[in-house]
């Protein structure tokens, strides 16, 4: 039925059941749009404007203008803290995917047990920004943890690896990518979509497994990617636990897991500065904005759409 | 008539129920007024480990007999956890009446007024076997906003099995220098072959060190005003030693002291026998005695006999009444059953440090370990000058500001002199964005 065909039945015959319908649908709806309200938007709505404010979660608010806005251009650890989170996300986020287009590839040729592996490699993805798993880090990466004992096997020397700044951030990286479950999901969703006719035909004209890849698997597959890329940027750049955790709270070592939201949360919960902590949190907001936009507009120019 | 009787049952009825409401907003809505008997739940929350919570439960359960009409409800989380809640709980207006409060954040939630000051409950709270001085140190601008509850000092805890089996003497604390620590220190270093490291690195949760540093030099971190006067050279004698110590071998490598110190009091390099002196407070000698295993001596800190003494009374925590509880008088009450009760004392003993109600310190004196005892035989004798200002309001960040600074002169990233000036810059404006 066409939507031109439903718009005239919706004119003429029904309208009384679909406005009961409606009106059921709507209190159905109710629990769930209260909870928007009241926990979703009210909250978004009043962060912005305590973003303007002073405020320490005690007395009550003082409005400042822009201060907090400005005090982002010349707030040194905050700067800090966008270094740690653009390294974090630019370097895990293409890793994270090349590991899952990696796995969804192997698991795509049809193994046996294919569901076991697919399970398998899926569940970090629903453990990763947990707090058992950020405690498992710890206990892998310190200085006594299961890295340093496999490395004692062979003769090197390790170190803590989570309480030096130099590479502290790196496990987290690590932690990252090892959570590739749900892009390789949709990875392999996307590779059982591509018609087999392509390959036979490339095969046919003696192409090779590789170039079948480039040219086949690849820009077919672009659309998916680009698809994982916007959301696992936007993901990343929203991460907290894990470096919570790992670090105690602090960001440290020397701030080197310092992540934006957990400069936030500090900035409000143990400085008490909530004003400082709403503008961060819109200034997050328009970050992740522009590395969408930016992505939107690359788009133009590699990914490709099959129809 | 008969209307005019109606109305006047009426206008009895209406005074009498405004009466009775009226009473019962007078019942417990004062600091200052009569203890109610209608039924009250009162919220008291602490932070600590299970041997507290024990405890603590016990006592609970001795004033719910007294006081049957009152019930209360405790709430307790590990330090970090505690905090994290406590602001938040504050923002939505539903904090506990009852809390334990640290000299920390004391100022900030004061001057914030979220406190209640306890002066106005003299009715219900007896404070009269506390010292003046140890009350003062719960008083900002003259209100009692806390009630010290234990008292402990900045200490050295030695091993003294580990001493033992390297035949090195204890040394003779009454005179010692911070040279003769690093000295003795290196001694065991070299002893302990990689294993065993002389010093456990202070420069985390060490800002009573950095405090006693400067107070030895008749310096300190804040005055009366709560500014910052800290004198740069102190803060980087105090980096510089730190980094020698790591540098030398003294200290473990930096690493591992950033991972213990992220690891809790278990994992310290104290309570596992890997470094014979640390800087504890000395009420934490029995717990770290269990941890570890090992007989622990508690020293005075280096360089007490040199110049100015700095050691001082550090109450370990407060009892603080929230400004918006309720029934603020059976707090109060409540409060104060915790601080002078002698039968409550006999169970809670010195969990929470030396207790600074100083009859109860003489009441519960029979009933110590020996690890208690010799944590209150240090503070009955080891002399102190006056404390220091509390953390002014903003500073309550201080702890990891110092860590984070140790931590940049531990990996190289900053020399101490740098770090000096940073570490001043910052904590005075934490103290200054508070305003």
């Amino acid at each position: 039925m066409s939507a031109l065909d439903e718009l005239r039945q919706l004119r003429h015959g029904g309208v009384q059941v679909r406005k009961r319908d409606n009106k059921a649908a709507f209190w159905f709806l109710a629990p769930w749009f209260a909870g928007l309200v009241f926990i979703t938007i009210g909250p978004v709505l009043a962060s912005f404007g305590l973003g303007f404010t002073k405020y320490n979660l005690i007395q009550p608010p003082k409005f400042i203008g822009f201060d907090n806005f400005a005090r982002i251009f010349t707030d040194e650890r905050l700067h800090n803290a966008l270094g740690v989170t653009f390294t974090y996300v630019l370097v895990s986020v293409p890793l994270q995917l090349a590991c899952a287009l990696g796995v969804a590839l192997l698991l795509d040729r049809g193994l046996r047990g294919l569901a076991f592996y697919r399970s398998a490699f899926y569940l970090p993805s629903l453990l990763g920004s947990s707090v058992a798993i950020a405690v498992l880090w710890t206990q892998i990466f310190g200085a006594e943890g299961l890295l340093n004992r496999v490395l004692g096997f062979f003769g090197v020397e390790g170190k803590g690896w989570i309480s030096d700044p130099d590479t502290a951030l790196s496990t987290l990286i690590v932690l990252n990518v090892w959570t590739f479950g749900s892009p390789m999901i949709i990875f392999l969703a996307g590779l059982r979509q591509i018609p087999a006719v392509y390959y036979e035909a490339a095969a046919i004209d003696g192409a090779s497994k590789w170039s079948q890849f480039w040219r086949i698997t690849l820009p077919l597959l672009s659309p998916i990617l680009f698809f994982n890329l916007v959301l696992q940027i936007i993901h990343a750049f929203q991460s907290f636990t894990q470096a919570f955790v790992v670090s105690g709270g602090t960001g440290g070592p020397s701030d080197s897991t310092m992540f934006y939201t957990l400069y936030l949360y500090q900035q409000g919960f143990s400085r008490f500065d909530m004003g400082y902590a709403s503008a961060l949190a819109w200034f997050l907001l328009l970050i992740i904005a522009a590395f969408t936009a930016i992505n939107f507009w690359a788009a133009k120019y590699w990914v490709f759409y099959d129809d | 008539m008969s209307r005019g009787v109606r109305r006047r049952t009426a206008l009895t009825v209406l005074m009498s129920l405004t009466a009775s409401l009226l009473a019962a907003c007078g019942s417990g809505s004062e600091a200052g007024g009569d203890l109610t008997a209608e039924p009250v739940t009162l919220r008291f929350s602490w932070w600590g480990a299970d041997d507290r919570h024990k405890r603590t439960q016990q006592v609970i359960e001795m004033f719910q007999k007294k006081h049957p009409n009152i019930t209360i409800k405790g709430e307790f989380k590990e330090w970090n956890g505690y905090w994290d809640s406590l602001a938040t709980t504050m923002a939505a207006n539903d904090a506990p009446d009852i809390m334990q409060m640290d000299e920390l954040y004391i100022a900030s939630y004061a001057e914030r007024g979220a406190l209640l000051d306890l002066n106005e409950a003299k009715k219900h709270l007896d404070t009269s076997n506390f010292d003046q001085k140890a009350l003062a140190t719960g008083a900002v601008d003259g209100k009692q906003y806390g009630l010290p509850v234990g008292l402990g000092m900045y200490s050295i805890m030695a091993n003294t099995d580990l001493l033992a089996k390297y035949n090195i003497p204890v040394p003779d604390d009454t005179k010692w220098s911070w040279d003769d620590l690093k000295k003795i220190g290196e001694q065991v270093s070299k002893a302990g072959g990689g294993q065993v490291f002389g010093v456990q690195s202070p420069g985390i949760n060490d800002t009573a060190g950095l405090s006693i540093r400067a107070r030895q030099q008749g310096k300190a971190m804040f005055d009366a005003q709560g500014k910052v006067v800290l004198p740069p050279e102190v803060a980087t004698q105090y980096w510089t030693y730190i980094a020698d110590l790591a540098k030398a071998g003294i200290a473990p490598p930096p690493s591992v002291t950033v991972e213990k110190a992220s690891a809790g009091l278990n994992q310290s390099a104290t309570a596992t026998n890997t470094a014979v002196f640390g800087f504890w407070w000395n009420t934490q000698l029995t717990a770290l005695t269990a941890a570890s295993g090992a007989k622990l001596k508690l020293l005075r800190l280096p360089g007490e006999s040199q110049g100015k003494v700095g050691a001082y009374y550090k109450p370990s925590m407060f009892w603080s009444v929230s400004s918006r509880s309720k029934h603020p008088a059976e707090a109060a009450a409540f409060v104060s059953f915790l601080a002078n009760d002698e039968e409550a004392a006999k169970i809670l003993l010195t969990e929470r440090g030396v207790p600074a109600n100083q009859k109860i310190r003489e009441a519960i004196a029979g009933q110590l370990k020996e690890t208690d005892k010799a944590a209150k035989e240090y503070l009955d004798t080891v002399p102190v000058s006056d404390p220091p200002r509390i953390t002014p309001n903003g500073a309550s960040t201080v702890d990891a500001i110092l860590k984070r600074h140790t931590e940049d002169v531990l990996f190289g990233r900053t020399t101490p002199e740098a770090a000096a000036a940073s570490f001043i810059k910052e904590v005075q404006s934490e103290v200054d964005a508070a305003k």
